[in-house]
């Protein structure tokens, strides 16, 4: 025990003391979820793969040295070896470069139609959920209408009705027949976030601010749905490339000599018959890789996000 | 006397439920002169909030009319409000729900200042939020943090820097202490007392601790299950409460004194507070009261000044002043 | 008077991300048989996890015993498997918490909850429990128990389900009763009528009572003993009469003064005390109050005072106490 002096029993200056000190750290929202996150060993993995996936889609095709058209008559059919990392097909092109060629268009169709039904969804969730009763009603209404239309059909009208030349479908019809109904689970739960949030305490002091409906959505609601919404758009992006696969093995898909994933899978299938599973292996394989990453880091994402499963 | 800066006349709010018609605020009329108090008490049920929600017109109210300085704002259309808005604010109960968790504390005290656009310039707005968090004890270094980091008074001293943004005329306090313990209470009441007379407030004072609601109101009403029981200057209130439903409640508060606690004489009500669906007729307490009688539960009694500024609702009031009534209970 | 609970040195802490927090430092008490403690103190000031712990209620990990004893009736509850802790809770030891509804099942009924737990703790066949509960019921004044006994949570009011809980509470007739604010979301009419509901109980069973609270009034109507916490530590103890007409700690008395009386004068200023409790994240080297203390001294930064005796019963942790102290204070005259 200390010798205890005098002095020590005098007052203490007002700099010594500081009542409205704030200790720790602070701890901003994204930067907390993201760390979340990391502890989420198998969501990591997602990310990772999807990383890796994105990087090889856009320089597979560079690296390989072939082209995804070049027909070569003298190489049908090879096995994947030195030259054709992943053999070639019926037509002497080199699968490699065709797969890693249709990462790139499956790719680019699922965040483009995640990017669609997620400002489509926005707009018409928010304005129903900020509406009358009367108004919301009709739109939700509207849009279960709208998906219950089987999407497949959507899709055959549409190429039908917009067909350029003969086989397969161009990019934007398939994107256009994709996201025509996708986007109303979008919707549904963003409206579903704004009537919940519009009643949040902070939204009525806001609109006892003067602030008007719009300027409670885009400050306070949307920021605040961010969340789930991202969640969703993560999930619906596998969603949306499982979709254009399904098209391309359907024989929908994009135009030949044009690849995609589903496509080349669909071209894979004859092969596989006559004993040449590697080429249907490949883009099967890619495609089940990218919907796995995806669904678990949109998982992994929705319970970062959870404020009840903080660590 | 002067022109009350406020006066609400029968004002009515009720709610479609599915039981029937949920009257909250069942016309409740007073007046709030400039530079004043009023508290409003009650418990829960009572529809002390939605009296203020209403009289600010954040609900949409369903019959009444409210003066705020001559002009009857339910009149105006309400999207035509946001001037108005500029003298009328109000400061919330919960301060972990009214603070939007992703705003940083100097987005949520400039809001009302973007909303209306004050300041052009950024930095004149900064400076104005600086200005407000001083106001109310806090300090530059708190304003890049986030709502969540910092304690229940802290953030109610946030909300109200808030309210004060517009140099509003008129402030409701919809049971701004409530969810703080006693001595952060103690806190914000002072903090606000002090801006009230800085800066010529006018207040509104909803809550239900009655001790506090004493110690900061001029005047205080009594609510029970939507409509007004009780009207009158604070200390009259407390020192001769007549309506029986204020003598049960003020006989209820138990008093940090262990040897005047022990002893005093407690009237303890029976039951629960009744529905406010399609209530009946008559008084709304006469099913709990000590002192009713037939005519209670038939006809509703008028809300009328008994003593000088002393308003009750209870048709036997003049028997209580008089000490003749006797308990039917 | 024979002591049901011994709390010794109790230490309890928290692991989070970016450290560990102390929540109980060092806390010592006794509660004796038929005797009602009152805790007060904060939010944040560590009375919910001393009540919690003393129910091996408190989820482990991130909260873990640092040290310490809780003995009920001489046996170490820290020590104790959770088998072990299922015979005692509900049975010798209940709790009673703050917010009912979320303490019971919204899809059971209420009298299917109570049978529930006679069975389990009395043994009783299904029929006689089903009586039973209806007498628990009439026990804590629910009106019409017949009726209500089938009836969900969701169609009680407030006060009504803090009662069912109290029912619950009482089903084995415990020894030790832990009230953790059990009126603090009630209205002041209805707490009044539940308070008075617990001192019957007290009285009939001979039960002990431990009363977690910020309400000073409820501490001066139904407490023995009082405990006064701040940041996780004991700053004063004593008896009810002691504390509330003699305070000695800076932080009690600061409490006392912030509580509105009915009979103050409007002009009267109110004491408040200024700035908010420290982060437990970082627990002060020295009393946790100096940087919220009128009185606060150097050596207050840095070291903590012991307990000084006033009484038998009444102690605070304070250096004013210190006779060094009188001598600078009568000087500098602070008062």
């Amino acid at each position: 025990m200390t010798e205890l002096t005098r002095e020590m029993f005098e007052r203490a200056s007002e700099e010594q003391r500081n009542a409205e000190k704030i200790r720790r750290p602070s701890i901003k929202y994204w930067p907390d979820v993201w760390r979340r996150l990391k502890q989420n060993k198998l969501a990591m993995v997602g990310l990772t793969l999807i990383i890796l996936i994105t990087i090889m889609a856009i320089i597979g095709p560079m690296i390989s040295g072939y082209t995804y058209y070049e027909q070569d008559y003298s190489n049908i059919n090879v096995k994947p070896n030195s030259e054709f990392w992943f053999g070639t097909d019926e037509l002497g092109r080199d699968l490699f470069t065709r797969t890693w060629y249709g990462a790139r268009y499956s790719l680019l169709i699922g965040i483009l139609a995640a990017a669609i039904d997620f400002t489509i969804g926005i707009l018409y969730g928010g304005i129903a959920g900020v509406s009358s009763r009367r108004v919301d009603s009709i739109m939700m209404r509207i849009a279960e209408v709208i998906y219950s239309i089987p999407y497949l059909l959507v899709v055959i009208l549409m190429s039908v009705v917009f067909s350029s030349q003969g086989s397969g479908t161009s990019l934007f019809v398939i994107i256009l027949a994709m996201t025509i109904t996708d986007w109303v689970p979008m919707a549904i739960l963003v409206r579903g976030q704004v009537l919940q949030l519009k009643e949040a305490e902070y939204s009525l002091a806001s609109e006892s601010l003067g602030a008007d409906q719009g300027w409670i959505l885009r400050k306070h609601i949307i920021p605040n749905t961010l969340g789930p919404i991202l969640v969703n758009v993560t999930l619906t992006i596998p969603r949306a490339i499982f979709a254009e696969a399904t098209l391309g093995f359907l024989g929908l898909g994009l135009q030949a000599p044009k690849s995609s994933l589903g496509t080349l899978a669909n071209d894979g299938l004859a092969g596989m018959a006559v004993g040449l599973t590697y080429q249907i292996i490949f883009p099967a394989l890619l495609i089940s890789l990218i919907m796995f990453s995806f669904n678990v880091l949109g998982d992994g994402l929705r319970d970062a996000l959870d404020p009840r499963l903080r660590k | 006397m002067a022109e009350p800066i406020l006066s609400a006349r029968n004002i009515k709010k009720y709610f479609n439920v599915s039981g029937g018609t949920l009257k909250a605020v069942d016309g409740i009329s007073f007046d709030i002169y400039k530079g004043e108090t009023l508290g409003l008490v009650g418990e829960s049920g009572c529809g002390k909030t939605t009296a203020g929600r209403t009289i600010i017109r954040l609900y949409e109210p369903t019959g009444g009319e409210l003066f705020f300085e001559g002009q009857d704002i339910y009149k105006i259309p309400r999207h035509s409000m946001k001037p108005v808005r500029r003298n009328i604010q109000m400061i919330f109960q919960d301060p972990y729900a009214s603070l939007n968790p992703r705003m940083t504390v100097e987005e949520i005290i400039a809001e009302p200042l973007e909303i209306h656009g004050i300041y052009k310039s950024e930095k004149q707005r900064r400076e104005r939020v600086y200005e407000l968090l001083q106001l109310v004890g806090l300090n530059e270094e708190h304003a890049l943090r986030f709502p969540h980091e910092f304690s229940g008074g802290q953030r109610q001293r946030i909300g109200v820097a808030r309210s004060l943004a517009l140099n509003p005329k008129f402030i409701v306090c919809d049971e701004p202490i409530s969810a703080l313990d006693v001595s952060i209470q103690a806190q914000v009441v002072n903090l606000l007392k002090n801006l009230q007379t800085q800066m010529g407030l006018t207040y509104l004072f909803i809550a239900h601790d009655l001790s506090m609601v004493r110690y900061i109101s001029d005047r205080v009403g009594v609510m029970y299950l939507g409509m007004m029981m009780e009207l009158s200057k604070s200390e009259e209130l407390y020192d001769h409460p007549i309506h029986p439903y204020t003598q049960a409640l003020l006989s209820a508060i138990p008093i940090p004194d262990p040897e005047i606690q022990r002893s005093r004489k407690r009237i303890i009500l029976e039951g629960d507070v009744p529905s406010p669906i399609d209530p009946g007729p008559g008084c709304r307490f006469a099913d709990r009261c000590f002192y009713a009688i037939d005519e209670c539960r038939k006809v509703t009694p008028e809300f009328k000044e008994v003593r000088p500024e002393h308003f009750v609702a209870c048709h036997r009031s003049g028997e209580i002043l008089a000490g003749t009534a006797a308990m039917t209970k | 008077m024979e002591n049901i609970l011994e709390v010794k040195n109790l230490q309890v802490s928290f692991k989070t991300f970016f450290g560990e927090v102390e929540a109980v430092r060092n806390i010592s008490f006794t509660v004796g048989k038929k005797e009602t403690v009152a805790i007060v103190g904060e939010s944040g000031c560590g009375k919910s996890v001393t009540a919690s712990s003393i129910m091996q209620l408190l989820p482990m990990p991130p909260a873990f015993y640092k040290g310490g004893q809780i003995l009920f009736k001489g046996e170490d509850i820290v020590k104790k498997t959770e088998k072990e802790m299922q015979q005692i809770r509900g049975s010798k030891i209940s709790m009673v918490f703050q917010d009912p509804m979320t303490s019971l099942n919204p899809t059971m009924k209420i009298g299917k909850q109570i049978v529930e737990g006679l069975i389990k703790h009395q043994k009783l066949s299904k029929k006689e429990a089903h009586k039973k509960a209806i007498e628990m019921l009439k026990l804590v004044a629910v009106p019409q128990p017949e009726k209500r006994v089938n009836q969900y949570p969701h169609e009680f009011s407030g006060g009504m389900r803090q009662r069912v809980m109290i029912a619950l509470a009482m089903v084995a007739n415990p020894e030790l009763l832990i009230a953790d604010e059990p009126t603090t979301a009630l209205d002041v009419t209805v707490q009044a009528q539940i308070l008075d509901l617990m001192k019957d109980l007290q009285d009939k069973l001979n039960m002990s009572i431990i009363l977690i609270t910020h309400d000073l009034g409820v501490v001066a109507d139904m407490s023995d003993k009082v405990i006064v916490m701040y940041a996780g530590q004991i700053v004063e103890q004593g008896n009810v009469n002691d504390i509330f007409k003699n305070p000695m700690h800076p932080y009690t008395i600061k409490l006392l003064a912030s509580v509105p009386r009915l009979n103050m004068k409007r002009d009267e200023s109110l004491h408040y005390i200024e700035g908010t409790p420290p982060d437990l994240y970082i627990p002060p080297k020295g009393c946790a109050f100096f940087d919220r203390c009128d009185h606060a001294m150097k050596v207050c930064k840095d070291y903590m005072p012991d307990p000084e005796y006033h009484t038998q019963e009444h102690y605070s942790r304070c250096w004013l106490n210190h006779p060094l102290a009188k001598d600078v204070r009568r000087e500098g005259s602070v008062e």
